[in-house]
């Protein structure tokens, strides 16, 4: 069923639509991501406009991570101080990367900065997943005990100024890498169209050593509001948010979430990981590849000014 | 030989020239319809071009000169074209033109070849045929002197293949020999705006009559509230928005509570 989207301007398979936010919203229930990072270049690919892609994915995250929030909430596993803090960071990075999508678009080079940062933190973030996947893997089939790792083990992070007492995460820690994290997070997610759970859940343990249990709540919390805050700015921005590209996709994600988690129960964490890993970087290649073969088409065309721009 | 040409010329001249003061070619055409409505179920439409040249008495096949030409302009565009190049191993956007004022949709229908019609000064400056648009380019830009045509080709293209540009020569259709019609397909990735339809009717290269009509291209019902919601009211549209994504997750989250 062909369906016009009134921001996009365009007609859409709706089932096609609606299977893809199921597929990724389905992975994201399995590694417990948001699973912007590949609903974004799912909808680029498909022929959606990318600055619509990247606006209404985050709307599309605004939906799968309130979906979660409700559970971790429930079991109180949230630091709103910790989150609070991340937040203030996050909405500053987000304006600034509202800002910069804009010039980036009218001097023709949003989409080599979008495919630049896909393959640098995706090659990155998958790359040290891999390794650590494989490692505990092996770990697991040797049979030696991992080593515990001590709690009061500090960091030069722990050495900066601006202390403040993290309660919840039994943390007390300096709030200038915590805005700064917010924002640099806030910042790619509103140029990339994701959440940034999967940069922000590692940070939080190696960088802060928030504990474990905590990470999850508080990440999703402070996603939730970034990226409220950033469907808000591309609303009054770049004016790209599709609500029904972004409806038909929550509602799919969603339900596809549901199905993801109770598979993700079913398999090991070191494997979960393994997998998210070769995901990350074949989604991160894909940009890779685009960028140096010989292009299909040298020429490309933008509207300025005028009716549809 | 030469005697025989200058003789008809003596002939045809003052026949041609009486034809033309004496019969007043009228040319009169209509719409199918004058606005084209966007509803959430819009894939592309077409609209007919219905018409009556009187006087020209031209036989099918034996066309006594006169030719039509239909051209459909949507509303100006600022476009720019970008051509990518190598920069450290990656392919990158380098040179730029911006073409100004452009119709952002073009179609034009014709009875014969357009080249055949009349000189290339004339379709060039009616803008009829695609290889006679009036392109202009901004002042500003880093493209080559010899190689703007290929900016220019590529730009064409590329609206071709959106389709959003298309020529279709000889697709008038004559039902008599004065009547006319023909269809053009406006596919579901047309721009909104105010549209213009111009007919023109030549007579050995040159128009002797021509009508403009115009049609609205329009969002209505739902797509028409959304989009204006979030051209006018962008905070509200973005607040609706983040609104709609919580409930949604916040339903989704008590329907599939596993406690």
């Amino acid at each position: 069923m062909q369906l016009y989207l009134p921001i996009a301007e365009i007609p859409v398979n709706i089932f096609v639509i609606f299977a893809m936010g199921g597929a990724v919203g389905f992975l994201s229930g399995l590694f417990g991501i948001g699973g912007g990072f590949l609903l974004t270049p799912l909808l680029i690919f498909s022929g959606i406009p990318p600055a619509v892609s990247v606006a209404t994915v985050t709307t599309q995250v605004v939906a799968s991570s309130a979906s979660a929030v409700v559970t971790y909430w429930r079991r109180k596993a949230i630091d709103f101080k910790l989150a609070g803090i991340l937040l203030a960071g996050g909405v500053f990075g987000s304006l600034i990367g509202v800002i910069l999508f804009d010039v980036l678009q009218s001097v023709g080079q949003l989409d080599l900065v979008i495919s630049l940062s896909y393959v640098t933190f995706l090659g990155a973030i998958g790359g040290l997943m891999l390794f650590e996947s494989v490692r505990a893997i092996r770990r697991r089939k040797s049979g030696s005990a991992p080593s515990a790792r001590r709690p009061g083990q500090h960091n030069w992070i722990h050495g900066l100024p601006l202390k403040v007492r993290f309660r919840r995460s039994k943390l007390y820690v300096s709030v200038i890498p915590v805005v700064g994290l917010g924002a640099i997070i806030g910042f790619l997610g509103t140029i990339l169209g994701i959440g940034g759970g999967f940069m922000m859940v590692p940070a939080l343990i190696y960088l802060l050593r928030v504990p474990t249990s905590i990470v999850i709540g508080t990440s999703l919390f402070q996603i939730l509001f970034t990226m409220a805050a950033a469907t808000i700015f591309h609303s009054m921005g770049t004016k790209t948010v599709d609500i029904v590209l972004a409806l038909t996709l929550m509602i799919g994600g969603v339900i596809g979430a549901q199905f993801g988690a109770r598979m993700g129960q079913n398999l090991r964490g070191d494997q979960l990981r393994l997998l998210l890993a070769l995901l990350v970087l074949g989604v991160g290649l894909r940009f890779a590849v685009d960028l140096l073969l010989i292009p299909d088409d040298f020429y490309s065309i933008a509207i300025r000014k005028g009716a549809g721009s | 030989m030469r005697c025989l040409v200058l003789l008809l010329a003596l002939i045809l001249v003052p026949v041609g020239g009486h034809a033309q003061s004496v019969s007043n070619e009228d040319l009169v055409t209509a719409l199918s319809s004058d606005v084209v409505s966007i509803q959430s179920n819009f894939t592309g439409t077409e609209i007919v071009i219905f018409g009556q040249a009187s006087h020209i008495a031209r036989q099918p096949n034996d066309p006594s000169g006169y030719e039509l030409a239909i051209v459909v302009e949507g509303p100006p565009q600022d476009i720019t074209t970008r051509r990518k190049g190598r920069f450290l191993g990656v392919w990158v956007n380098r040179e730029a033109e911006r073409f100004q004022a452009v119709p952002s949709f073009y179609a034009v229908a014709s009875s014969v070849d357009i080249g055949m019609m009349a000189d290339r000064t004339v379709l060039d400056e009616l803008g009829i045929g695609l290889n006679h648009i009036n392109l202009a380019v901004s002042g500003v830009s880093n493209v080559p002197l010899s190689d703007r045509d290929d900016f220019r080709k590529a730009f064409i293209r590329l609206r071709e293949e959106a389709g959003l540009y298309s020529e279709q020569e000889t697709s008038i259709e004559f039902l008599t020999h004065t009547m006319f019609r023909t269809n053009i397909p406006l596919p579901a990735n047309i721009p909104v705006g105010d549209y213009k339809v111009k007919s023109f009717l030549f007579h050995h290269g040159e128009v002797v009559s021509q009508t403009e009509e115009s049609l609205a291209v329009a969002k209505i019902g739902f797509e028409q509230i959304t989009f204006e919601l979030a051209q006018h009211y962008p905070f509200f549209y973005g607040v609706l928005a983040v609104m709609l994504a919580i409930f949604t997750g916040w339903l989704a989250g008590v329907i599939f509570r596993k406690d």
